[in-house]
Formats: C-alpha cells, structure tokens, sequence
C-alpha cells in the first residue's frame, strides 16, 4: 500500500492509451458481459416467464423458504416452480449443514428456514445434511431464538407460543400519523411486517406446516418447555421492558370493547391503502404477510388483492446462480426481494445504453402522491426502487437514473421530459435531506424511528439504516454529487450542512471505510467542494493511500469505484493507469467468469439487509475502464460514469 | 469673451448610455445652445464587454424626453410590458406588469446593447451640438490649487496627449471608472458577486413575447428578453445565466455546465433553444462580471458621477440603465435651473451638484437594496432567503394590487419611504408564515418548520439595517453634510 500520493499523470502517460490498447480491448471484452447484464434486467422489468428472467439482486434463501412455507395455505406454486426454487434451497445448504448469510457466516434464521423448507418439500430429517442443519441450529441457540420473521413463521405453526413474539399495543394503530410512536414513523418495511403481524397475531393465526420442533432447544431432551427468548436486550431498560411486554399481553387478553376491532380494522385499512399498482407491497416478505393476513380475515383465494399479490410475487422470482454451497455453479429459481432494482437498471443503461432506455427510465419516474410525501416537502418526481411501486420513493434509484439522465444525448428528443425529470427529482433530492444533513433513502425521520429506542430485539428492523450506516453514507454522498452536478455547490446552506454531516459521520473512521464508501464521498466533495476544500483534499489522499502494490484498492469492483473516483479529482494520474490495467488484466484472466471474481453485495431491506450483486463486477468495471478510455484518449472530457 | 479653443463646460467621460444621456440632457437644458460639451469614449465603437440591455418605463421616459426612443425603436429596440417570473420551470408564472403602476409609462424598452450605444451616438452625431470623440481615453484629471476638478488629461487615437480644461467633468465610464479612481474617490464596499454570462437566441419561445422572464431554480436565476426586432421579421432574445463568482468551468467546458446545471431548469421549449444556441455559440460566451458597489460619493468640486460609476448593483432588477438615466435627468435638470449662470461661474456649481447628490442618494440605495435583497432570495442559497423567496411569489400571488406595488418598487417608479417599509414587513410577514406552512408535505415535522422559519426571521433582522439606511437616504435633509468617503 502506498503512503502517499503518486504524483498526477503527465500528458505523455495519456498518450499511452491508443486505440486498440490492452486497456481497450479489455474494455471491448467487459462491455458484453454488462450488456448482457443489461438486457437480462430489463427483460424482466418488461414482465417476462420467471424461467426467463435473472435476479440482478439475490437474496439469501430466507424469502424463498418463506414462500414455500406460505404456499401451505396460498396454493399458488406449481410442481416445477417448487422444485426450482427448492433447487436454489439445497443447492445453498453448506456442507457444514448450515446455509449461509450473503457475507458467508453461518446464520440461524436461514438455516431454521432452510431445514423448514426442506422438510415442506418432503426431505427427510435423518437425512444427514438435514440432522447437520438441526445440529447448526442447536448449536447457536435453537430456532426460538431465530430473528422476528422465523419466530412469526414458528407462531404461525404452533411451534412456538405467540408470547415469544413481541406485542403491539392495538391503540398505536388509532394514534393519528404524526404522532411520534405511530407505525406511520416505521420505516415501510418495518410497516409492511408489523401490520399483517398484529393482524396475524390478533387472530391467533395458524397454518399447517411441517413440525419444527425438531429446531427446538428444551432445557433437557424430555423437558416439553422451551427455552424462552429474550425480547429485549439485556439491563434495566430490557428488565423494564420485558416486563411492559408482558403487561401488554396481559391487558390485551382482557376484554376492552371495540378497541381491538377497531385496531384491527385500522390495520387492515393499511393493507389496503399500501398495496401498490404492481400488485404487491413495499417487498416481498411484507407481501407474503399482507396475503397470509388477509386470508386470514377472510378474503378467499381469487380475491383480485391474493391475485395481485401472488403476480407480484411470482413477477420477482427469477434465475440465479449458486455461488455458495453444496450446489455452487448450479443455476436455480429464487425468490427475490422486489422486483428488478430501478437502481441496477440505471447503472447497467450507463454501461451500455440502448435507444429505448431512457424512455423506459422516464416511464418508471413517480408521479403520484406517496407516504415519503408525508414529512419530504416536494411535489411527486424521483423514482421507486423497482417498477410499479409508484408509492415508495427510493432516492438511492433516483440518484442512478439521475446519473443516467444527465448524460443523454444533445440529439436525443427525449431531453426536454428528461430535463422536467431531472428538476423535479431534484426537488425531491433537497426535500429528502434530514435536518443534520444526511439523506433518507425512502421516508425522512427513517434512521431515526423513536420506536427504534427502546431496547426491543429487534428495534433495528423498524428503521432503515442507522445514521452512521454505511449506505446512508453513500446515499448521501451520492445525492450530494448530483446536486453538485447540478450547480449546488458548498455555498448553498444545504450542500454545506450534508458536507457537514458526511465529515462528521466518518471522521476518524476512514481506515475503516470501505473504497465504496470512500470513492462515493470523494464523489461529493469534487461535485460541490473547489479544489482546496479540506474534504477534497482529505478523501484524494485518503483513496490514493489506499492502493495496493499490484495497482488494485481491493476487489474488482472496488477498484473501479476507486478508479472513477480518482478520475473525478485528478483526471488521469498514474495511479488510475495502474487500477486500469489491474482491471483489464483481471478481465483478461477471468473472461466470461469476470462476474464470480468478486462478491460484491447491495443493500437489501429488513431480515434481508445485504444482497447479492452478481452484475457489479462487469457493469461497474466496465463504467470504469470507458471513463478511463474517454479521459486519456480526450473523446468526451465528461465522465461517463456519473 | 471667445472660448477658449481647449476648454469646455462639461467633459463626459464614456459615450454609454448614461454618458449619451447626459450629454443631451446637459444639452437640452442649456437654451442658448453655447455650452461646449464634451464626450469621450475609449471605444471607437461599443464597448465590447457584454452590458446591460434592459430599460423600465421610467428610463424609457427619460429617453422619450431626451428624443431617443423614436430613434431606438426604429433601430430595433422592442417595447416591453414588464416581468413573468417563474419560480420553478412547471411553476405557473407570476406576471408583473408595468401597466398595473398608476400614473406611469405602461412599457419599458429592451435593446441590443450595440445597437443602444451606437444609435444614441449616431443621433450624437447627427445633432452636431455635442462634441464626441471616440477612441480617446482618460489619463488623468487635472486640479485647480483648491483641488477641485478642473479640466482633464486624454489620449488621442494617435497616443498623444491632450490637455483639457472644464468646469464640471461627468464620469460615466461605468463600475469600473477611470474617473472615479483617478478622482481618488473611494469604492470602499465593492465587491465581485459573481458572472453573467449571455447568449442570443433567435426567434425564442417566450411565455409571453414582449416580457423579461425570469427562471428559478438553477443555481442563479436565468433572464430572458427580447432585445432586437430584426429586419426579416425575427426577434433576438438575450438570455442571461448568473454565475458564481468562482466559476465551475471556464472556457469550452462552461458550456458543458450550463448545458448540465442550468438548462435543465428553464421550461420548454426554450430550455431545447437556449441549449442549442449555448452548443453553436461560437468561441467563449459573452461574460460580464457582476458587481455590488454601494452608492460611493457621487460627486467632487468639479466632478459628478453618473450611471454605474456612481454605484451599481446585480442586474436581477434590470434596473442599472434606468437609474443612468435617471442621473442623467437629475444633472439636467440642475443645468436647466443654472443655465442663466453667467460666463466666469461654473455652470453647475457647488450647490447644484449637492443637490444632485442628494436626489443621486435616495433613489440609488433605494434600487441597490432593493436589488441585493431581491437577489439573495432568487439565488436561495440560505433556509432565509428561500422563505423569502417563496413569501414573495406568495405575496405576488395574493393579489393585482401586491404586484403593482413591488411593480412599482422594482421599475425605479416609486420612492416614497413608507411604501418600501410597508413592501418590507408585508414580504417578511408572509416569509414566516409560509415557513410555517409547508407547501406540499402533509405532516411536516416541527423542527423543520421552526427551521425555516428561524432563516426567515434572521434573514429579516439582518435586512433591518439595510431597510434602515434606504428609509435613512429617502428621508435625510439635503443641507445635512455627507460623511467624507
């Protein structure tokens, strides 16, 4: 690793790079896989067969398993979509037994869920890949002690006594909106879950499904009592809490009139109002809940709200590949989170851009009123996380298609509705800045749920991100470079106050920053800070230090990143020719395999907060390497990358 | 007595707007016609800097009077009818009319501001009673043992040097006088705010064809306006896009970022005229510094400053040329009530030019605050000065009668003190309330209404001195010594 900076490139080193350099030809060689990358997601934003369409963002196998214990009572999954996705199931079961979270740690909750789906399948428990996953699953607590979402899954089969999950008082749900405990103040995932779950939990709600009690952790083998999970955290605050939630339950097996219809009424009400145009809900485990909550409240299974769900549902399935377990290389069904990502889309369209693209991208902008409209003061504009959800905002999407946006063509006939696109969505970039100065992905106020601070378990499902969360770094930081872009510079109150905020959230915590993170903040303070701003200064030589000898900043797609932000602050230096050659030879020596060299990952939501990202490694390393072509050999002075 | 060959009774320097206006109007009031004026210019021909090309009513009646508008609106000069400013580029414009003030001229003037200077000296010139002289430029003033200003050195087109005597010279060589220095007068406050940078488009798509639309929402505010009826039937419209005075982008890639930054922000079709005439200008755009010179001292023994020499503010109010103007008129008017002075007495005196001052001294800190406040809250970059911004178009939108009185405030028609108070606490009463009333989010929290409304109301204090020292300038005795500056 260098201890400091190279000194920047001289115009000889440019003249290095000719038509039909290493460096090009390996761009000509990556560019195929992002194009190819490209077409499979928007494909699958057109609608086409699951069998058809790829997953651009896996998840692990947690909504997979919970769709196949849902089918119990949906009915919806044929015999060859079944085995597909149980395909995907067992092909990710490690050979310690375990199924792995995306990081690569064993993890609970996916193996309570993968043994689960197993068993639903018809696997036999002494099977001896299915006794190691019981073995992985008592060795780090029992399944009792999985995260929310498999306790809900163990309630519903009778596994597990309700009490195990915590309460919600039904008065929150008649609280007006603003008021500060009201579910409103979750974020829409967290508001997603929690609504079926009190409609599932009000009515005591059961489906048949394989006996999990195998998972179970008894205090000894002939004990029928199960070893109880703690819902708060240890201390008196916890002790205190406890002991609210059991009052809580208590009270709510106490006659109270019709009070809890009325909170149930009101919850359902939600259910209703939030079901978006593409059928489902804010993703697919709050859509598996809604469906199963309203079956329980009656509504029968040609109800157009269970059709719509379950379109939904089968619209975000799609083909992946194992990259981990006893079935890696395979390709499988899985069950994605949402549908394709607006965000990966946009990026992909960067890297290799059709005609019809930005069209598309337009036709996807939000044009109707939201919740994010709720506490953001700006009119409709900005993009959803994935097609149809014309509810939700996602500012992470908006500032990709932004990107997009503000390098079409001088020719293009679609430029006037893109520039009416892009003023408002930047009216809807300043509306999401928080008071401190960060950016809310979604809603405003959603890092900072006044829930969230009770010391509940599982409080951090009910917000997005804490305020120093690495993504809501970037977020921020990517918001600030379009707003840079677009003229606000640091002399505006609000670009200052994110600047602000983006200095104090990572100082002193750069080492530990990730070259995403760091690549992404170098981004903001080129786009609104002048040259001799400390925090440019600060992120160039905290980057450049970064390097390693053989001329990466660590995986592929790290040293993209590090690459094109390097571009942006210096141009073409010499140590963006060595993370450009360390590309292209990674793209030579790996060719069609390009996207297995590096595990790069995107945030998820909820129980599934990281996904996989299996076309970041082309896509990003193609982005990176044109700039780089398009800045040495002087074709287009602007970056391509944005 | 015979005039002396080298001595005249007032030397203009800069053959501008106001320096042409003063000469005609010194010209006028002088009915014996034996006044020897004279004007300089540097410039054989227009300057060639990028300058201001927009006249209220108010201008556009000095210029009737001094018998230039006729001559101007054959040249080309379009009538216009006042204001559309546009908060947003989907925002639905708000329209300010002249015609709405009472009692005044319903149509201001834009023209090319070539086409300006060259038909007003042109009429100069064919008039015969003002001597011009073009390609000559000041080196220095010349002192009589007292220290009043009595005469001036120039070059001439063949670099030799000429000495000149006067009685009175007239600096009108704009905000970055030569005689202003030169006259040792301090421009103590001045201070670069930033760029604009200017294009031509030829036959735009205006909202409304004879108005100067102002666009929000870029980082500074976008003007356009039509300034040249062409002889085939077209219409020119300039566009101007201010800047930050630490420019992004210089040279071909300020193009690319005004294409990226501010293009995007102005409502179509013109947005699609204004990106290709920006792409097919040819070379460099037109670039004129803009500058905030608080009003310095407008005169001296022997001197007087008019036009942007005499203090000058961001063109946001379009009202530099009318103020030009206006000194013009004033320094005539004070020729016409000495024009029996008799030979051997400076034809405007102490007194005269104290008075000049003093009128100088009300209207232009009234247009300079009125201009820098206006501005601040277009440019937004502060939680204040968007409320105000937003309390404006609000304020605007209230009512005819709340657009004619800012209308009048605005085109230089009104100076009376209690309107302009009246104006300041109606803009900050409607600031805070619609700091606390968001405009589109249906449960904003608390904090950020407090917020904004906090920017608001420090925004308003701060303008308290400002307000004061207008209210100050309108209201001050004309026998009341100035401080020295």
């Amino acid at each position: 690793m260098l201890d400091s900076p190279l000194p920047t490139a001289s115009s000889n080193v440019a003249s290095a790079v000719v038509e039909g350099s290493p460096i090009e030809r390996s761009l000509a060689a990556v560019h195929p896989l992002a194009a190819r990358w490209r077409g499979r997601v928007l494909d699958s934003m057109e609608g086409t067969e699951p069998t058809q369409r790829w997953l651009a963002a896996v998840p692990d196998i947690g909504p997979t398993c919970e769709v196949l214990l849902a089918d119990r009572l949906l009915c919806d999954l044929g015999k060859e979509e079944t085995e597909a996705l149980m395909q995907w199931v067992r092909g990710s079961q490690d050979a310690s037994g375990a199924w792995m979270s995306v990081e690569g740690s064993p993890d609970l909750s996916l193996t309570v869920l993968g043994w689960w789906a197993r068993r639903c399948a018809g696997d036999d428990p002494s099977e001896a890949s299915m006794v190691k996953a019981q073995r992985v699953v008592h060795s780090l607590g029992g399944a009792q002690r999985a995260n929310f979402g498999v306790r809900l899954w163990l309630a519903l089969a009778g596994a597990v006594p309700w009490d195990f999950l915590p309460a919600i008082p039904g008065e929150l749900f008649l609280l007006p909106r603003s008021t500060w405990v009201s579910p409103s103040r979750f974020a829409p995932w967290a508001r997603g879950i929690l609504t079926p779950y009190y409609v599932l939990a009000r009515a005591s709600a059961s489906v048949r499904l394989p006996d999990p009690s195998p998972l179970m952790l008894r205090r000894d083998p002939d004990a029928t009592a199960l070893v109880s999970p703690r819902l708060t955290r240890p201390g008196l605050a916890g002790d205190i809490l406890q002991a609210f939630d059991k009052t809580v339950k208590l009270t709510q097996k106490l006659p109270r009139g019709p009070l809890r219809r009325r909170a149930v009424a009101r919850a359902v009400d939600w259910l209703d109002e939030t079901r978006q145009r593409h059928g489902g809900w804010f993703s697919t485990r709050p859509t598996l809940l809604a469906l199963l909550a309203m079956r329980v409240q009656g509504a029968r299974v040609d109800d157009p709200r269970i059709l719509g769900g379950l379109a939904h549902l089968r619209a975000t399935r799609g083909q992946v590949v194992v990259r981990r377990g006893v079935g890696r290389g395979q390709t499988a069904l899985a069950q994605g989170v949402g549908g394709s990502r607006v965000s990966t889309a946009a990026r992909l369209v960067l890297a290799d851009r059709h005609p019809s693209d930005v069209a598309s991208l337009l036709r996807m902008e939000l044009s109707s009123a939201g919740p994010w409209q709720d506490r953001a003061n700006a009119l409709a504009g900005g993009w959803p996380h994935e097609p149809g959800a014309g509810a939700h905002l996602d500012v992470d999407a908006t500032c990709s298609v932004l990107a997009v946006l503000s390098s079409i063509e001088e020719s293009s006939p679609l430029r006037a509705p893109a520039w009416a696109a892009r003023r408002r969505a930047t009216d809807v970039l300043l509306a999401m800045q928080e008071g401190p100065g960060g950016f809310a992905r979604f809603e405003r106020g959603e890092a900072d749920v006044f829930m969230q601070r009770f010391p509940w378990t599982d409080a951090d499902l009910l917000a997005q991100g804490s305020n120093d969360d690495p993504n809501r770094v970037r977020l921020a930081a990517r918001s600030l470079t379009h707003l840079g872009r677009t003229g606000f510079r640091i002399d505006d109150d609000r670009v200052a106050r994110g600047i602000d905020w983006l200095r104090n959230v990572t100082a002193d915590a750069y080492e530990t920053r990730s070259i995403r993170t760091l690549s992404a903040l170098a981004g903001a303070a080129v786009a609104t800070c002048p040259p001799s701003h400390p925090m440019r200064q600060e992120m160039e030589h905290r980057l450049r230090a970064r390097q390693r000898e053989d001329g990466s900043f660590g995986d592929l797609v790290a040293t993209a990143h590090a690459l094109s932000a390097l571009l942006e602050l210096s141009g073409a230096c010499v140590q963006c020719h060595r993370a450009a050659r360390h590309l292209a030879e990674a793209v030579d020596r790996h060719g069609d395999d390009l996207e297995r060299a590096s595990q790069a990952t995107c945030q998820g939501f909820g129980l599934s907060p990281r996904l996989e990202d299996p076309s970041a490694t082309a896509r990003e390393v193609s982005l990176a390497l044109r700039t780089f072509v398009a800045q040495t050999t002087g074709r287009r002075g602007r970056s391509t990358q944005r | 007595m015979s005039p002396q060959p080298n001595h005249y009774d007032v030397v203009i320097i800069g053959a501008g707007l106001a320096g042409c206006a003063t000469a005609r109007a010194l010209r006028d009031a002088d009915p014996t016609g034996t006044r020897r004026i004279l004007l300089v210019d540097k410039c054989t021909d227009v300057h060639p800097q990028f300058s201001g090309e927009f006249i209220h009513p108010r201008g556009a009646e000095i210029l009737d009077k001094l018998g230039f508008y006729a001559p101007l609106v054959q040249a080309g000069a379009v009538d216009v009818d006042g204001f559309l400013a546009f908060e947003h580029a989907d925002a639905q414009p708000v329209e300010l009319d002249y015609a709405d003030v009472p009692n005044r001229r319903p149509r201001g003037l834009a023209v090319h501001h070539k086409t300006l200077v060259r038909t007003l000296r042109g009429e100069l010139r064919r008039a015969g009673d003002v001597e011009l002289r073009e390609g000559w430029s000041l080196i220095e003033l010349v002192r009589s043992d007292s220290g009043s200003i009595c005469g001036v050195v120039l070059s001439g087109p063949d670099k030799t040097r000429h000495t000149l005597t006067c009685d009175l010279v007239v600096g009108a060589d704009g905000k970055n006088s030569s005689v202003r220095k030169l006259a040792g007068i301090s421009d103590e406050g001045r201070e670069t705010i930033g760029f604009t940078a200017g294009v031509s488009v030829t036959d735009a798509t205006l909202t409304r064809d004879t108005y100067a639309h102002v666009m929000l929402g870029a980082w500074g505010p976008v003007l356009a306006y039509p300034i040249q009826n062409e002889a085939d039937g077209t219409v020119t419209t300039r566009v101007t896009l201010d800047l930050p005075k630490e420019l992004p982008a210089k040279g071909a890639a300020l193009k690319d970022h005004l294409l990226e930054a501010y293009v995007p922000f102005l409502p179509a079709p013109l947005s699609t005229q204004v990106a290709e005439a920006i792409r097919r200008h040819p070379g460099n755009l037109y670039m004129a510094p803009t500058v905030d010179l608080p009003a310095p001292a407008a005169i001296q023994p022997g001197l007087a400053l008019v036009g942007d020499a005499g203090g000058c503010s961001h063109p946001i109010t379009a009202s530099g040329m009318t103020m030009g103007l206006r000194d013009a008129e004033t320094l005539g008017e004070e020729a016409r009530r000495r024009a029996a002075a008799p030979r051997g007495e400076p034809w405007l005196d102490g007194a005269a030019l104290r008075r000049y001052r003093t009128q100088h001294d009300r209207y232009v800190p009234t247009r300079q605050a009125l201009a820098s406040a206006i501005y601040e809250a277009f440019r937004g970059e502060r939680e204040g000065s968007r409320a105000i911004r937003r309390a404006l178009f609000e304020y605007w939108g209230s009512g005819r009668s709340a657009r004619s009185r800012s209308m009048a405030l605005l085109s230089c028609s009104e100076g009376r003190p209690s309107v302009f108070l009246a104006e300041y606490f109606k803009t900050a009463r409607h600031a805070l309330s619609s700091s606390l009333v968001p405009q589109h989010a249906r449960r904003f929290p608390v904090a950020d209404r407090v917020r904004r409304a906090r920017g608001a109301a420090a925004l308003a204090k701060d303008k308290l001195g400002l307000v004061a020292a207008v209210m100050w300038a309108q209201v001050r005795p004309s026998w009341m010594p100035h401080a020295s500056r």
